[in-house]
């Protein structure tokens, strides 16, 4: 059964340049109120079924949230229908219509009736709440004396309480400490366990995938894809890389110019211009910093010190970083990280966490890793200097990507020492 | 339009906490805190008692409480207006973020008005008693007078809560429009001293037969006019049907405009 149904919904935003919300305005001066329209939503067609739990994915400004207020009924649509079956709750932004001088157990009471319930189903549901939020002992302190944290797990638990139908979720999950978050999201599978139909947007990938049935990406207003939660955010994820090496290639041509403009100045051109050179195809994604310390060139090798970009799993690897200082610097800190292609972080460090003072620069620092112990796949190197509150100095994301291969059929992101016992 | 009411009642719990939030804020809880808010309708009622029964000289009997059993009424109406007319702006944060039937927010400014209204009949009536006026059976019909009015009211209020979402100098120009509305409904004047020809002109103000009615009530100690009230009824609801209808258009574009 559809319990949400969209039926080609158009939706535009009027941006007025110089807006004029007086009777006054409107009459004697006309003109004044020009405006562009936008389009947020153009023709979108979403059946939701009962009990489904829905990811939105897509870029800032693709018509996420739009769609949520319109299901919501905040907004309304421009064109087209929308049908929505059972009781809405929606948490697009926590906490509208608390009151700082009333205690947290009367804002239960107000914001939840806001929510549309009476004052018995409150009342059963009042000792739930205010388990959830984990806030007994200030429940009866004004909420002004609540820290921001305090705050948010309050009206989330406000809002996730209430009995939904339908349950509308705006990016709000990365609320309070991480085991606030994972309570929630203990929460969110209970209700879906329970029939409850849940559409949230999300940034977090991997939220996506664990909860929900179906994803839906939406790129400028239209729906790019929707079905398979894997299949639409990897064609997501494909659509952001494309669309960040082009703008990268751009960037890194720019970069390029401008170095060798300074490096004409310069006495080293031609090494200058070789280096630059090294860096070049492996600049294709992001970098950033200010250059005081500037990542020159990077490279893996394996124990021969062959440079090489498959390894077995297992292997030794070197990697090492040429640099040069532009600027001198206090302190510097040296990092890697090691990221699958589905952009799971599976290892990073730094010679800081690790420990490592760093007094003489001398260009050119390696990492040893005794054992690769990494599972089957491509992967990503990220490169940093920095100094050690972390202010980037170079950073280089994806600089190199190399392959590793297992011999066995293992899965997972690494090869953990292990043993078998027959007792 | 029943599945509007209902909801509506769904949503009586917030209505609720609405209401009592606004009554607190304004008794501040306590008695002397419910009385000051009568320190402006009695600084009024001094004012045009001292001018209407000293200057102008309007030969009435006790025309204090002639016109006090005017006022407070007359207070409910253009306070609950003017205040509905900021009430949608004033509560943005909740109307861009959750839903609700917007509604209720004018809904809560007319009715904590109401409530407002019913304790200042009890000033009303012990003003009558200490006044010798004393109070009559007719007083059962009191209820059905209010009842109207609050109809009345609820109309212009939702109707002003949703233009001045679009016009937001509404608000100002009401405060103009509410002075000429007190001066064009006999509430310092009887209804006698309006002149035969310009009297059907004040019969299409709604005010004017919801206070005639009052003061039949209160100060003469007689029944109303039923014919009068019964067709000011219906014109409250077809108002109300109107103004209701206007909003439910109007509160579509809520959330973009403020």
């Amino acid at each position: 059964m559809d319990v949400i149904k969209v039926k080609d919904v158009w939706k535009k935003y009027k941006i007025y340049h110089d807006k004029g919300s007086t009777l006054k305005e409107r009459i004697l001066f006309k003109n004044r109120n020009r405006y562009e329209e936008r389009w947020a939503l153009k023709g979108i067609d979403l059946d939701i079924k009962k009990g489904e739990t829905v990811g939105l994915i897509g870029e800032n400004g693709s018509g996420k949230s739009t769609l949520l207020k319109l299901l919501t009924k905040i907004i309304y649509p421009n064109k087209g229908e929308i049908e929505i079956k059972g009781k809405v709750s929606s948490l697009l932004e926590l906490g509208a219509g608390f009151h700082p001088d009333m205690t947290g157990r009367e804002n239960i009471y107000m914001n939840a009736s806001i929510f549309g319930l009476t004052k018995e189903e409150i009342d059963k549901k009042l000792d739930d709440i205010i388990s959830f939020s984990g806030l007994e002992d200030f429940i009866d302190n004004p909420v002004r004396t609540y820290s921001s944290g305090m705050y948010m797990r309050l009206a989330f638990s406000v809002a996730i309480n209430v009995d939904a139908d339908i349950l509308l979720i705006d990016e709000v999950l990365a609320v309070g400490d991480t085991s606030f978050q994972k309570k929630c999201i203990e929460k969110m599978v209970e209700l879906k366990n329970k029939g409850v139909t849940i559409v949230f947007v999300s940034h977090d990938n991997n939220m996506v995938k664990r909860l929900c049935d179906k994803a839906i990406w939406l790129k400028n207003g239209n729906i790019a894809s929707q079905g398979i939660v894997k299949d639409v955010i990897n064609n997501y994820l494909d659509h952001l890389n494309t669309k960040s090496n082009i703008k990268c290639t751009e960037d890194s041509k720019n970069e390029i110019n401008s170095t060798n403009n300074q490096v004409i100045s310069e006495r080293e051109v031609s090494i200058e211009k070789e280096e630059v050179k090294d860096i070049k195809p492996a600049n294709k994604n992001k970098r950033w910093g200010n250059k005081y310390v500037e990542i020159l060139q990077v490279d893996m090798f394996d124990k021969d010190n062959k440079s090489k970009h498959i390894f077995i799993s297992g292997e030794t690897v070197r990697i090492s970083i040429k640099y040069k200082v532009n600027k001198k610097v206090d302190d510097v800190v040296f990092g890697i990280g090691i990221f699958r292609d589905d952009e799971v972080c599976c290892y990073g460090t730094n010679t800081f966490i690790d420990n490592y003072k760093i007094d003489k620069l001398t260009g050119r620092i390696d990492v040893e890793i005794d054992n690769l112990n990494l599972i089957t796949g491509k992967y990503y190197l990220d490169v940093a200097v920095h100094d050690k509150f972390g202010l980037p100095y170079d950073y280089i994301k994806k600089i190199l990507s190399f392959n590793v291969e297992t011999r066995t059929e293992e899965i997972g992101v690494v090869r953990l020492a292990h043993k078998w016992h027959i007792l | 339009m029943i599945e509007n009411i209902k909801e509506i009642y769904r949503y009586r719990e917030m209505l609720k906490n609405l209401v009592k939030k606004d009554l607190r804020t304004r008794y501040k809880g306590s008695f002397l805190g419910f009385l000051w808010t009568f320190v402006n309708p009695l600084l009024q009622l001094i004012v045009y008692t001292i001018i209407f029964s000293t200057v102008m000289r309007i030969n009435i009997d006790k025309f204090y409480m002639f016109l006090f059993v005017g006022l407070l009424p007359w207070i409910f109406f253009s306070t609950s207006v003017q205040v509905s007319a900021g009430t949608i702006i004033a509560n943005k944060d909740l109307v861009k973020k959750i839903y609700f039937p917007r509604e209720i927010l004018p809904l809560s400014v007319v009715t904590s008005g109401l409530v407002n209204l019913l304790f200042g009949f009890i000033i009303i009536f012990i003003s009558l008693i200490i006044s010798k006026i004393g109070i009559t059976v007719s007083l059962v019909y009191l209820p059905i007078v209010i009842i109207v009015e609050y109809i009345i009211t609820l109309a212009f209020s939702f109707l002003v809560s949703a233009l001045n979402v679009y016009f937001r100098d509404l608000e100002h120009i009401l405060g103009i429009v509410m002075m000429a509305w007190f001066y064009f409904t006999p509430i310092i004047f009887p209804i006698r001293m309006i002149p035969k020809e310009y009297l059907k002109y004040f019969f299409l103000n709604p005010m004017t037969p919801i206070i005639v009615s009052y003061k039949d009530i209160l100060y003469y100690g007689r029944s109303p006019d039923f014919l009068m009230l019964g067709i000011s009824m219906l014109i409250g609801l077809l108002i109300i049907i109107f103004s209701y209808n206007v909003f439910k258009i109007l509160q579509k574009n809520f959330a973009e405009e403020i």
